[in-house]
């Protein structure tokens, strides 16, 4: 298989120049034009059986009669567990306790911050971040402390950060040991590796349903959820941390004659402590980008506050709790971040210094307790930015949403009319009318190319799969929303990945919104997107397209610049203009990079598009909400397996042979 | 192979020692076709032969040096002393102890106690400060904070490190890291001290004032030393035996004179081609014997027996009669042929040891 994937890509490099030179930002394709040719031979030849499916009246979609009842197996599963919950030892004993533990200690911590006070969550909070990053941290801190409590949302704010602090400790005391048991023992380590792929690659909404049979809906299985997506990067940066150690280091330990667990805990650990502290950063980071999907499955606080706000699109609402968990994110981002940069530097503070301080914090919040009675933030001080937020939002959407405000394009609503009658709907007209084989064929023929007999089996059991699953029409929905927002991305994001890479002021300005737009969790973009285009596939489209642009336009900059620069003065030597080195040599050199682009592109819009089932968009994360609403787990947990079905899908067929590694965060 | 005496004195004995790298290693041995060369065992079966049928003594207080080109198997070797890899087949005995039968709370307190090791690139603990990592030995044998950084800070202020405590590691130069790993080998007081090319990563000129160091160690605490070198200059100066190494196996063990004087093959030949041999040589090298049928002569002139061939210029020079050659206690051992002596110094090294070495002449420890 390989074999195959090298001719082609040197056939790729051979004829690269000509034609290209021309259209350097023609799309993702470009540089990549064996493939191009095949896929769209490929293209023409489904167009072509398509129309004489539907002339000769074959039969489109997958069909209804061949279903083995998956769904219906779900649901009668739900209702055994439901019937055994009590007598079953597992479900019962161990379940229930694993629940119990989790609630007992959500709402102990909860309790704790009320009791604290807001002074004393103020204090706490500055203290940590002062060690953690000196004033500027702490500062921060401080502020995004009061802006909870002037929001208005001083108690769901709490109750988030406890729900996130117990999925977080869950996650360190069950990620750590077992980073540090795969980087010890490789039959662990081989097996963990596989699990934390997969579990990475699915989209925190596979979690939901199987979570909610086991746990029912409430805090605790919101917090297993959390857990789940958030716990593979501790575990897979204690284990990198552990194995990048040096061998002659472990070595001398073990001259020295220290036993297995010394070597670990006097040297191994040590040394991997950065790595581990930014394994429990990413953790912080993924489960507070889920606290709004986790409170699909019943938890409360600002997650629960953007889902209600959202189900009567009060923008203004779900905005303000957008922003307060966002700015939670981003201190608790910049003090685990702070602190692990500190730690190996040898600036570390006394113990002195640390009890004052800690006594200082302690002494604030009896003084708050007890002394001046406080309790929670006071509701009077909250500032509601709520209704100038909506007041300030239907302005600017009267302006924008209808039509003729912006020249050419019209309004939002125009484009969004558009986007759904002559782009989504044509597209999904087409993919409902194909019959099941002949997209078998397609993939299946893709998967071959690019992989070889096995990735094509693979691909061709996933649709099948997706079809005996009887889930084929919400597919064609979702997918059809994937390659609009896909082809979108891409036309936007290379040409501005090709302009960041050559205008450093392109560059300057690019990269702080990129910045912030890569930390946004999924669902923020969901709130403005709303306002300007309503609910429904369109903002779903939009929505997937903002959030999975950094990624391609990073991607292109980022193989542009991985471009060896003697190359590139080769090409100047020789007179080349500008243009002619990007499409003679910058655009074929950095191909794997582009590739990349593609893979992480779709692989983002995919993880949107389902969320953007939150706000109507249909398709699969519509049949997943409506599964986890309803009780019908059947139906919720066959739309997460096709999602998740749809996600290897992409990933085989764009992975294609680059293996270039990643190089945007993990989401 | 080699031809050292079973010694009962021995600190480090160790005998028909291989270690071949690979799955396959022990199936190989026992077929008997690991005889075959190198290149085809790793050609057929994907082996190395790292060590091949290594036999040596070290005494006590001696400094022994394995020497041999990059990939020779000088680490694997010292490695297979402490188990740090272990050996396919053979014997290793330390201070008494058979290594490769021990259990593991044995070889654990061989490691701890016994033999301390200083490493090519140093291999300090970068999140130690300087005290920590000299002290690290003792922490693992469990000895208590205090105790084990004063004696820390004693072993840092014999290397002259006594400054610099609590620094890390990454804050000092090359030469001042390997005095440091220096100081955490002999923080444990060991009986046996490995150096795995421990210079070699070093400036020339701070290179030079470590083996002095050493040298001014090896005289104060008599340490059994086996030091790995690729450096000839600095086996023959530290060295009181050096073992020439092939491809895994020993091709000569001898005193600096004998590998120097008496290559045994091309291969050590071509070694010690460059090697300005009137400083190694000395005076006991290139003695003839007094032939005892002949008349007595009386020396015009003598020269003990331990002087570099270079020493006896200004003798040659001013002496036109026959040179005797006296040990320790005067006793005449011989002649010296002037003119062969003066080929050695014109850098003629076609010209041999007119005498074979005379093993009970010269104890190691004789040497220097
Ligand atoms: N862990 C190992 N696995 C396989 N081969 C090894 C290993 N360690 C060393 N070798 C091989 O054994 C041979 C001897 O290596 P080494 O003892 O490091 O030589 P030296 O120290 O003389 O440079 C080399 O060919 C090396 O490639
Ligand atoms: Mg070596």
């Amino acid at each position: 298989m390989l074999a195959h994937g090298e001719i082609a890509v040197a056939e790729g490099a051979v004829d690269a120049p000509s034609p290209r030179a021309a259209a350097p930002g023609n799309g993702p394709s470009s540089p990549h034009r064996p493939a191009v040719c095949w896929l769209l031979s490929a293209g023409g030849a489904v167009a072509v059986v398509a129309a004489a499916a539907a002339l000769s009246g074959f039969h489109a979609g997958f069909p209804a009669r061949w279903n083995p009842g998956v769904a219906g197996g779900f649901s009668s599963l739900d209702n055994w567990v439901t019937a055994h919950q009590q007598s079953n030892f597992f479900l019962g004993t161990v379940i229930g306790d694993i629940s119990t533990v989790l609630a007992v200690c959500t709402n102990g911590l909860l309790s704790f911050l009320t009791w604290m006070t807001w002074v004393g969550v103020l204090a706490a909070a500055g203290a940590a971040s002062w060690l953690a990053g000196g004033w500027r941290t702490a500062s921060f801190s401080a502020v995004v402390v009061a802006v909870l409590g002037l929001s208005g949302l001083w108690g769901e704010s709490m109750a988030t950060l406890s729900l996130m602090a117990v999925a977080i400790i869950l996650s360190v005391l069950v990620g750590l040991p077992l980073g540090v048991a795969a980087a010890v023992w490789r039959p662990v380590g081989q097996l963990v590796r596989p699990v934390l792929d997969v579990m990475q690659m699915l989209p925190s909404y596979a979690y939901l349903v199987p979570v909610v049979i086991l746990f029912s809906i409430g805090n605790p299985a919101g917090i297993v959820a959390t857990f789940i997506y958030a716990v593979p990067p501790i575990v897979r940066f204690t284990q990198l941390g552990i194995t990048t150690v040096g061998g002659d280091v472990v070595e001398a330990a073990a001259a020295f004659g220290a036993t297995r667990g010394q070597v670990l805990r006097k040297v191994e650990l040590p040394l991997a402590l950065q790595s581990i502290l930014l394994g429990l950063n990413q953790v912080i980071m993924m489960a507070l980008s889920v606290v709004v999907i986790a409170s699909l499955v019943g938890t409360g606080g600002l997650g629960d506050s953007v889902l209600q706000a959202l189900n009567v699109v009060n923008v203004g609402d779900a905005f303000t709790a957008g922003i307060v968990i966002v700015l939670m994110a981003m201190a608790l981002d910049r003090s685990s971040g702070a602190f692990g940069g500190r730690i190996g530097r040898s600036g570390r503070r006394s113990a002195r210094q640390l009890a004052l301080l800690w006594g200082a914090v302690v002494l604030v919040v009896l003084a708050a307790h007890y002394g001046a009675g406080l309790g929670d933030f006071p509701s009077g001080w909250s500032l509601s930015v709520s209704t100038p937020i909506n007041t300030a939002l239907s302005t600017l959407q009267n302006r924008l949403y209808h039509f003729a405000s912006i020249p050419v394009v019209g309004g939002t609503s125009n484009l969004s009319s558009f986007l759904t009658l002559d782009v989504l709907n044509p597209l999904q007209r087409v993919l409902t009318a194909l019959p099941w084989w002949v997209v078998l064929a397609v993939v299946g023929g893709a998967g071959w190319l690019f992989g070889g007999l096995r990735r094509a089996l693979l691909l061709g059991a996933c649709v099948v799969a997706i079809g005996l699953m009887q889930v084929w029409s919400a597919t064609t929905v979702t997918l059809s929303q994937v390659v609009v927002a896909l082809v979108l991305d891409l036309l936007i994001g290379i040409p501005l990945g090709i302009a960041a890479y050559r205008s450093r002021a392109v560059d300057r300005l690019l990269r702080p919104v990129l910045d912030l737009l890569q930390t946004m969790p999924a669902f923020v973009y969901l709130i403005p997107v709303v306002l300007f285009f309503s609910v429904g596939n369109v903002a779903g489209v939009v929505a997937s397209l903002v959030y999975a642009l950094p990624a391609a336009v990073r991607a292109t900059t980022l193989g542009l610049r991985s471009v060896p620069v003697d190359v590139v003065e080769a090409g100047d030597a020789f007179g080349a203009t500008a243009r002619q080195r990007l499409g003679k040599i910058e655009l074929p050199l950095a191909r794997p990079y582009l590739l990349l682009a593609v893979n992480q592109t779709i692989m983002l819009v995919l993880a949107e598009v389902i969320v953007a089932g939150l706000v109507g968009a249909g398709g699969l994360g519509y049949s997943v909400v409506v599964g986890l609403e309803r009780d019908q787990f059947g139906q919720g947990l066959t739309a997460g397996l096709s999602i998740v079905l749809l996600g290897v899908i992409f990933d085989r067929l764009t992975q294609g042979r680059s293996r270039a590694g990643t190089f945007t965060s993990a989401t | 192979m080699t031809t050292v005496k079973p010694d009962a004195d021995a600190e480090v004995a160790c005998r028909g020692l291989w270690k071949i790298f690979g799955d396959r290693g022990r199936e190989l041995l026992a077929s008997g076709v690991a005889t075959r060369s190198r290149a085809e065992l790793l050609a057929e079966s994907g082996c190395v032969v790292a060590v091949r049928d290594v036999s040596f003594e070290v005494a006590r207080g001696e400094v022994f040096v394995v020497m041999g080109l990059s990939g020779s198997g000088k680490s694997t070797l010292i490695r297979c002393l402490t188990r740090l890899v272990d050996p396919t087949a053979g014997e290793v005995r330390i201070g008494g102890l058979e290594v490769l039968s021990a259990d593991a709370a044995q070889l654990r307190e061989l490691r701890r106690r016994k033999v301390s090791m200083v490493f090519q690139h140093f291999a300090l603990f970068p999140h130690r400060r300087v005290i920590d990592n000299v002290a690290f030995g003792l922490e693992v044998q469990g000895v208590g904070r205090t105790p084990r950084q004063e004696r820390a800070r004693e072993v840092l202020e014999v290397v002259g490190l006594a400054d610099v405590e609590r620094a890390y590691p990454s804050q000092l130069s090359g030469g001042m890291q390997q005095r440091v790993g220096l100081a955490r080998a002999l923080a444990v007081d060991p009986d046996v001290l490995i150096f795995d090319e421990a210079f070699s990563a070093l400036d020339p000129l701070i290179r030079r004032e470590m083996q002095d160091e050493v040298i001014r160690l090896e005289e104060k605490m008599h340490k059994t030393v086996v030091f790995v070198s690729h450096d000839l200059d600095e086996a023959l100066k530290l060295g009181d035996r050096i073992a020439i190494m092939k491809d895994g196996a020993f091709v000569q063990v001898g005193r600096p004179q004998e590998i120097v004087g008496a290559p045994a093959d091309d291969y050590v030949r071509d070694f010690v081609r460059g090697v300005a041999r009137g400083k190694v040589l000395t005076a006991e090298w290139m003695v003839l014997p007094a032939d005892p049928g002949a008349p007595t002569t009386s020396p015009a002139a003598t020269v003990t027996a331990g002087t570099p061939l270079q020493g006896l210029l200004p003798v040659l020079i001013s002496t036109p009669g026959p040179l005797g050659v006296v040990d320790a206690n005067g006793g005449l051992l011989g002649f010296l042929d002037r003119a062969a002596v003066l080929e050695v110094l014109a850098g003629n090294d076609t010209v041999t040891a007119r005498r074979p070495p005379d093993r009970a002449a010269l104890t190691p420890s004789g040497i220097r």
